[in-house]
């Protein structure tokens, strides 16, 4: 195949996933989707393996192509044109309940030659809690509807009696209809498009194409690893629930052109639903390795073959039926893609080549809230605060992470507006902003998190009622890299309004100081927000790179002057001392002498 | 920089691999033991509770979560960091067998 026609080929492919994603978000009414970018497309060959992975939570890339494969196994034989899958049980492929795979047949002259798959976090699944994410589900008979294959279209037509069904189980019939239906569109457009490539370039040129796509990725990974240094990294996570902690323990070895993900010592599966399954596991761990080793090479079936994992049956990272698992996506499986990010940020920085590539952790810890209750127009909203998608940029070996920079799983994700929330909730933000030393200190900072406060208005029930899912808010999870320190963890507050009467809050202009009340930290369950009560909410900033001791004074300055750093930080941390808004460069120096000193001194005494 | 110039390779920025197999501060040379290591058992840690670390953004009310900090015994520079619950052992990093 001459080179400009397989470059061609491989855009176009690429192209259709770009198109699909903006049918997605253009049919989808819900905020997960289209503010938070909580979405997934991606193609696949006829036999179900990844052919073009595309943007969103890279997590559902192989776990996709599981699904892909378990619908080919069950339905052998009754897979026809037209024909759309609903697939979303854990223990087949998904990650958890309310992330529904729609998969959809690609055929060609009436033969089959590719998939589509796509996702969404749907608006309810009918578990235990609103909104999907169940800290109360003891079990995956909680967690709302599950199917392990379904047809919802049967040759282009709308299965009426599996859809009205499902909608039957989930408060929120409407929203999760239109969640369906733009799954269905992103399906149309990408069979669609597929099929005009194949009608121009003929199914056998396409297929040729696309299995050379498939080697040139595997061929690229393996080269790449090869010059990388071998070796055994380490990483540990934990998450901590109800008082309870459990932990994700990796370790890395990477061997000539191969990589090991090894989860022997991470803690059993947990009572609670934050488990993942080996499929999520696996999900988990090349949500991070795509963008970090593969940030040039199409991310396909090619890149999975050099990696291997090893997840223990029965633990945290590969659970059993009927362990819960719907809290798994912000859970063990965020808590691998962290592990993950850091033992391939050790190896690159390890590596002279690499080292620019390294990155230490970004937002690690998703928390998520779902508010639900009567809003302001006498409706039923279920939503999630979609500042969990804001996130924070983990440092690198030459620069900062970005303030509320993302994530690196889903390189697309992002907030949405005050007003939209404000708009489709009876509440107010106090405020939302940048918060200071939340970034974690290092020669490189970590971008920071954010903090934000809410309460109640113009509720005609007086409040709403929210989900939180908030496990690890005891541990910093964003670690740091080369000496660097971690972003500060998150943390949830309920201020209790004084019982003295008085009008709520209207301002934050100091923050949390700003309202009056006692504070209870809340972190899994379900929880009023009602009255003059307010919730804070702050969420990790990313880890630094290198010794905070190197970071150029004036840029710990410079951090001071715009609140992202106190001069308490920058003194005790960064060895900074800061006097009428500059730098005192003699009293630094004498105090960065004392502060290494100090850590000499106190090896000589041990 | 002399020091680094004559690496077999690297476990981390901060700690490299030198002649004849040790584990070395590639900031001032300083011997962290065979680079089959641990190299943290030959640094300098400091564990300490992580509110008392680094101040109110990290205080999560538990004093059992710690920040361990690993700095070099001969210059002082800071290898690595973890977090951790007290008593967990320490992540261990180390280059291929030879
Ligand atoms: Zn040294």
């Amino acid at each position: 195949m001459d080179p400009m026609t397989f470059s061609i080929i491989r855009h176009r492919l690429f192209r259709i996933v770009d198109e699909a994603v903006i049918t997605l978000k253009h049919v989808s009414g819900s905020a997960i989707t289209n503010e938070g970018h909580d979405l997934m497309v991606s193609l696949y060959r006829a036999d179900g393996t990844l052919l073009m992975g595309g943007v969103g939570f890279l997590h559902h890339l192989t776990s996709a192509a599981e699904a892909c494969k378990a619908i080919i196994r069950r339905f052998a034989g009754d897979i026809h044109e037209g024909d759309v899958f609903l697939l979303n049980d854990p223990y087949t492929a998904a990650l958890h309940t309310s992330d529904i795979y729609l998969v959809a047949p690609i055929h060609f002259d009436g033969r089959l030659v590719a998939w589509a798959a796509c996702f969404v976090h749907v608006t309810d699944i009918g578990a235990v809690n609103p909104g999907g994410f169940a800290p109360q589900a003891p079990d995956i008979f909680s967690e709302g509807f599950s199917s392990p294959g379904i047809k919802l279209m049967d040759r282009g037509t709308m299965r009426r009696d599996v859809l009205d069904t499902i909608l039957n189980m989930v408060r929120s019939p409407e929203m999760v209809t239109l969640d369906l239906r733009s799954m269905i569109a992103c399906c149309n457009v990408a069979r669609d498009r597929m099929q005009a490539l194949i009608a121009k370039y003929g199914p056998a040129k396409v297929d040729d194409a696309c299995a050379r796509l498939v080697e040139q990725s595997e061929a690229l990974l393996r080269a790449r690893l090869r010059e990388l240094p071998d070796g055994s990294w380490q990483s540990r996570q934990y998450l901590d629930v109800m008082g309870r902690t459990a932990r994700v323990v990796l370790t890395m070895t990477k061997t000539a052109d191969r990589l090991v993900f090894d989860f022997t010592g991470s803690d059993p599966q947990s009572p609670h639903s934050i488990n993942c399954t080996k499929w999520a596991a696996l999900g988990g761990l090349f949500a991070p390795l795509f963008p970090l080793l593969c940030y040039d090479i199409t991310w396909n079936e090619g890149v999975i073959r050099p990696i291997e994992m090893i997840a223990p049956e029965g633990s945290i990272v590969n659970c059993t039926r009927p362990a819960p698992v719907s809290v798994a996506t912000v859970g063990a499986i965020q808590s691998v893609n962290n592990a993950a990010c850091t033992t391939i940020g050790k190896m690159l920085a390890a590596s002279d080549k690499y080292r620019e590539e390294a990155t230490a952790v970004w937002h690690a810890n998703h928390f998520a809230i779902f508010k639900f209750g009567r809003n302001q127009r006498g409706g039923y909203s279920i939503g999630i605060l979609t500042e969990t998608f804001a996130g924070a940029g983990g440092a690198r070996s030459f620069a900062d992470g970005v303030e509320i920079g993302g994530e690196v799983p889903n390189p697309i994700s992002r907030m949405a507006n005050v007003e939209q929330v404000e708009g489709t909730f009876p509440i107010r933000y106090l405020f939302r902003r940048r918060a200071r030393d939340s970034g974690g200190p290092g020669m490189f900072r970590g971008g920071t998190g954010g903090e934000m406060a809410i309460v109640p208005h113009k509720a005609p029930d007086g409040g709403i009622d929210y989900v939180i899912s908030g496990k690890g808010a005891r541990h910093p999870m964003s670690e740091g890299l080369a000496g660097g320190w971690p972003g500060a963890p998150n943390s949830y507050i309920w201020v209790h309004a004084p019982e003295d009467g008085g009008d709520a809050p209207v301002s934050g202009a100091e923050g949390i100081d700003s309202l009056p009340g006692r504070r209870e930290r809340v972190s899994w369950g379900v929880f009023p927000l009602r009255g003059r009560d307010a919730l804070y909410v702050r969420w990790n900033g990313g880890g630094g790179y290198g010794d905070p001791l190197a970071r150029d004074p004036e840029l710990v300055r410079a951090d001071v002057v715009a609140g992202l750093v106190g001069t308490a930080s920058a003194r005790r941390i960064y060895g900074v001392e800061i006097t009428d808004g500059a730098v005192d460069a003699a009293a630094t120096q004498a105090l960065r002498t004392t502060i290494r000193q100090s850590r000499l001194a106190r090896e000589a005494a041990e | 920089m002399s020091s680094t110039g004559n690496l077999a390779g690297r476990i981390s920025p901060g700690v490299g691999v030198g002649s004849g197999g040790r584990a070395v501060c590639t900031a001032c040379g300083h011997d962290l033991g065979p680079a089959a290591g641990p190299w943290k058992d030959h640094a300098g840690v400091r564990e300490v509770p992580l509110a008392q670390a680094g101040g109110e953004a990290y205080d999560t009310g538990d004093d059992a979560v710690v920040l361990r900090q690993f700095h070099c015994p001969g210059c002082a520079v800071l290898l690595d960091t973890e977090t951790a619950m007290r008593g967990d052992p320490a992540l261990v990093d180390r280059p291929a067998a030879r």
